[in-house]
C-alpha cells in the first residue's frame, strides 16, 4: 500500500508534465504558424497573435468596435483625396471587416480614385465593385450621413461601379469629359 | 515456632520466586527491547527502502513526464527550422504528408519491437490522469519522429524522392522483421545518420552559395550550381545543419531515455 503523499506527489509530476507539454506544444504550433523570421521579431509577432485573439473574442462576444482613431485619420486621408492612405487606415480601424459605414468608405475610395473623365480604371472599379459587395452582405439597409458623399447607399455606388466597366456608345461621346466626381 | 519458621522459609521461598521472576522479567523485557530495537530498525531500513523506492519512483516520474517531453517536443521545434542562406533569417518548413506517414510507421514499429508496450503506457488499472500523462509522452514522441523525418528529408527535388524512397524501404522492412528495442535503436540511430550524413555533409557541399547573379554563380562554381540546378538544392546557411545535428541528437536520447512501460 503506498502513501498518500507518494500518490499526490507523482499525480503533481504527472499534472505538471501534461501543463508544460501543452503549453509547449502551443508555443512550437504559433510559431510555425507565425514564422517570425528572427528572434527579435517573436515579441512583434506575439502581440499581433494578442490583438488578432482580442479581436476575435470580441467578435465572438458580440463588443467588438472599430478603432475611432485610425477611422477618422483614414477619414481626413479620404477627404484630401489620400485614397491609398485611407483604405489603409480604414482597413486597420476594422480589421475584422464587420462595419458597413468602414467598409463603404473603402468601397468608396475605389469609386473616387478610379474615376476618370475620359475613362475609368478598371481593375479599381472591379475592386469597389467586390467591396461593395460587402457593405451590401453585412447590412443592404445601409445609408451614409456623410454630406460629401453624393452616393449615399451600397446599391447606387454599386450601379456607379457597373456602368462605369461596361464598355457602352455613350462612352464614346466626348460630353462625357465634363462629368463630375460623385 | 515450627509455623512461624515455616512462614519464613515461605516467605523466602516467595521472596526467591519473586526474584526469578523479577530476573525473569528483565529478562523477558530486554529481549523484548531487542525486539523493538531489530523492528524499528526494520521500519527504519524499511522507511528508508521506501523513501528511496519513493524517491527513484519521483526521478522516474520527472525524466517521463516532464523531461522526456519537453526532449521530444524540442526536436519537434527544431525539426523544420533553417536559416536563410542569404540572410540567416529563421525559416520554418512544415512537416511534408509522407513525414507523418513515416512517423506512424514508426510507432508501429517501436510497439512491434518491444521498445514500447502497448499494455505498460496504456492500462485500465492506471489512472486516468496517468493515462492521459502517457499519452502526452507519445503524442510529443510521434511530434518529434514526424518532424526528424522532416529534418532529414531533402525539402524537394529528385533527392526528396530518393531519400524518401529510402527510408520507406528501411521501414517497411523492418515492419515484418522479429526486432530486439536494443537493435532497433541501433538500427535507427545508423540510418538517421546516414541520411544526416548525406544531406547535411554531401547534398549541402554540392550546392551553390548564394550569389549576387546567376552569371556570377556560373562562373565562379560552375559544377556546383549545376547540380543545385539539376538537383533543385534549397540553399540554406551552414547553421542548418548544427541545428540539425542537435535535433537528431537529441531525438536518439529521447528514444534512449523512453521506457518501454510505465508500470511499476
Amino acid at each position: 500500500m503506498r502513501p498518500a503523499n507518494y500518490t499526490v506527489k507523482e499525480k503533481h509530476i504527472q499534472t505538471l508534465g501534461i501543463a508544460l507539454a501543452t503549453f509547449y506544444a502551443i508555443f512550437i504550433t504559433w510559431v510555425y504558424s507565425v514564422e517570425p523570421k528572427s528572434l527579435e521579431e517573436v515579441p512583434a509577432k506575439a502581440q499581433t497573435t494578442i490583438e488578432n485573439v482580442t479581436t476575435k473574442t470580441q467578435v465572438a462576444i458580440g463588443t467588438y468596435e472599430i478603432d475611432r482613431a485610425k477611422f477618422n485619420v483614414g477619414l481626413m486621408a479620404f477627404q484630401q483625396d489620400n485614397f491609398i492612405v485611407a483604405r489603409d487606415n480604414f482597413q486597420k480601424a476594422d480589421t475584422e471587416k464587420r462595419d458597413p459605414r468602414t467598409q463603404f468608405y473603402i468601397a468608396y475610395s475605389f469609386y473616387r480614385q478610379g474615376f476618370g473623365r475620359v475613362s475609368n480604371d478598371d481593375a479599381l472599379f472591379k475592386q469597389g465593385l467586390e467591396q461593395i459587395d460587402r457593405v451590401i452582405e453585412l447590412d443592404k439597409n445601409f445609408k451614409s450621413d456623410d454630406a460629401n458623399l453624393q452616393l449615399k447607399t451600397p446599391v447606387e455606388l454599386k450601379n456607379e461601379f457597373e456602368e462605369g466597366l461596361k464598355v457602352t456608345a455613350s462612352d464614346f461621346n466626348p460630353l462625357k469629359v465634363l462629368r463630375e466626381r460623385k | 515456632m515450627s509455623k512461624v519458621e515455616n512462614r519464613k522459609s515461605q516467605v523466602e521461598e516467595l521472596s526467591d520466586e519473586n526474584t526469578f521472576v523479577v530476573d525473569g522479567g528483565l529478562l523477558e523485557d530486554s529481549e523484548s527491547t531487542d525486539r523493538t530495537l531489530i523492528r524499528s530498525e526494520n521500519q527504519k531500513l524499511n522507511t528508508k527502502d521506501q523513501k528511496h523506492d519513493e524517491q527513484r519512483t519521483t526521478d522516474n516520474g520527472q525524466l517521463q513526464y516532464i523531461f522526456l517531453p519537453l526532449i521530444f517536443l524540442t526536436v519537434a521545434l527544431l525539426g523544420g527550422l533553417r536559416l536563410s542562406a542569404e540572410d540567416n533569417a529563421l525559416l520554418f518548413l512544415k512537416p511534408a504528408l509522407v513525414c507523418l506517414i513515416y512517423a506512424t510507421l514508426l510507432l508501429v514499429l517501436f510497439f512491434r519491437s518491444g521498445l514500447l508496450r502497448l499494455d505498460g503506457w496504456f492500462s485500465e488499472k492506471f489512472s486516468m490522469l496517468k493515462n492521459i500523462a502517457n499519452g502526452v509522452v507519445l503524442l510529443a514522441l510521434f511530434f518529434a519522429s514526424t518532424q526528424i523525418f522532416n529534418s532529414l528529408l531533402p525539402e524537394r527535388g529528385l533527392p526528396f524522392w530518393v531519400f524518401a524512397f529510402c527510408f520507406f524501404w528501411t521501414l517497411w522492412n523492418n515492419l515484418f522483421v522479429e526486432f530486439q528495442g536494443k537493435r532497433l535503436l541501433q538500427s535507427l540511430g545508423s540510418v538517421f545518420a546516414l541520411a544526416f550524413v548525406s544531406k547535411y555533409l554531401i547534398l549541402s557541399y554540392l550546392t551553390a552559395p548564394a550569389s549576387a547573379s546567376w552569371w556570377r554563380g556560373i562562373l565562379e562554381n560552375p559544377t556546383q550550381e549545376a547540380f543545385t540546378w539539376l538537383l533543385d538544392l534549397p540553399r540554406f546557411s551552414a547553421g542548418t545543419g548544427y541545428i540539425q545535428f542537435f535535433a537528431v541528437i537529441f531525438y536518439l536520447l529521447g528514444l534512449f531515455l523512453l521506457p518501454a512501460s510505465t508500470e511499476k
